[in-house]
């Protein structure tokens, strides 16, 4: 192209080299057998198992966070962003592992410690408890799924408390 | 059909959820991945990339093929990390396929992942088949990369539409200002 005409766009065409290294020795005719993904699929299961023990440990340090709200009040934004960093933690990958109530008590606890201007006042801290109650129950009963009846419980009396605290803010 | 051959492939998994983290490195291995290098966030995943291209001889890494970035962690989240791996300087490889994981699915944020290169997203809660067939889609169906004043990143239009209509498109290899570069 002539040096002196502008250029408005530039294609870049590569060979496919991350082909060229992954299909081997059978080229156009690779990809991810079943068996690969019924393989990983299992591994996954088998984490899987693992979720309840993990979100308990989250719960254990929720729980110490929202110790130290009470116990030192001067510092709850400090502790409220360690809320927030652990919630933002849980909330991720609940539904993946069969437990979409974690998931969204995790968003709701997340939602509303995020930073904010002012002080933190005495119901905001109760609410976190609430969360971290409704959460527990979760683990505890093993209330996976939409959790039925026991579910909706847990949602409505989470719900009840968030209206609560927040109407007397 | 033949397994694919991950064995040489390197990906770099940035992901801040220690939990998350184990579980995506674990299925990355189980469908034979060679190497997997976990750091915890978007300013890791840099460092770590500025050493792959610094002294890629000391950490023993020569190039990263895949990228895979959660979106939402601290201090420096995906979309930084993505704009910085189309854009910075000391970027090793700006053409890397990236691909965000994320549980932002509004239009407004596929766009703007899209906007900043994004090569793929993963939504959350994700399977191994989702990984897998994003995987697959990487690898079979790559696409050329664009370069304008206002974007880098790979082709958006990434559907071969049967269009039988009249060609409306301004722009063709052979036009003026279109310059296409081949390797």
């Amino acid at each position: 192209m002539d040096k002196n005409k502008k250029v408005i766009v530039r294609f870049y065409r590569f060979k496919n080299r991350l082909k060229e290294k992954t299909a081997g020795l059978s080229p156009g005719n690779a990809g991810i057998s079943l068996d690969a993904l019924e393989k990983a699929e299992q591994a996954l299961s088998k984490m899987a198992e693992d979720y309840p023990d993990w979100v308990s440990s989250l719960i254990v340090k929720l729980q110490e966070q929202h110790g130290r709200c009470v116990d030192t009040p001067e510092k709850r934004h400090e502790f409220f962003e360690e809320i927030n960093h652990i919630a933002h933690d849980m909330k991720g990958q609940g539904g993946t592992f069969g437990y979409p109530l974690i998931t969204s008590f995790a968003d709701s606890l997340y939602g509303f410690t995020i930073k904010k201007p002012g002080d933190i006042s005495d119901n905001q801290v109760e609410l976190v408890k609430s969360h971290v109650d409704a959460m527990r129950a979760v683990i505890r009963g093993r209330v996976s799924g939409d959790g039925g009846d026991m579910g909706k419980k847990l949602a409505q009396s989470l719900n009840e408390a968030i209206e609560k605290y927040s109407a007397e803010d | 059909m033949s397994d694919y051959d991950f064995d040489r492939v390197n990906v770099l998994l940035a992901e801040d959820s220690p939990f998350i983290r184990s579980l995506l490195v674990n299925c990355l291995k189980v469908l034979g991945v060679g190497n997997v290098y976990a750091v915890e966030h978007g300013g890791d995943a840099i460092h770590f990339l500025q050493r792959v291209k610094n002294e890629p001889m000391k950490i023993g890494v020569q190039n990263i093929d895949i990228v895979i970035s959660n979106w939402d962690m601290h201090p420096i989240d995906g979309m930084m990390f993505l704009r910085w791996v189309r854009r910075h300087k000391d970027s090793p490889d700006r053409f890397v396929p990236f691909m965000l994981i994320t549980s932002y699915t509004e239009p407004e944020r596929i766009i703007q992942a899209r906007e900043m290169g994004v090569t793929d997203m993963l939504a959350k809660p994700f399977t191994i088949k989702h990984i897998g067939e994003k995987l697959a889609s990487i690898i079979e169906r790559p696409r050329q990369f664009v370069h304008t004043s206002s974007f880098f990143g790979p082709d958006r239009r990434r559907r071969k539409i049967d269009y039988k209509g009249p060609e409306r498109r301004v722009l063709t290899d052979k036009s003026e200002g279109v310059e296409i570069i081949r390797g």
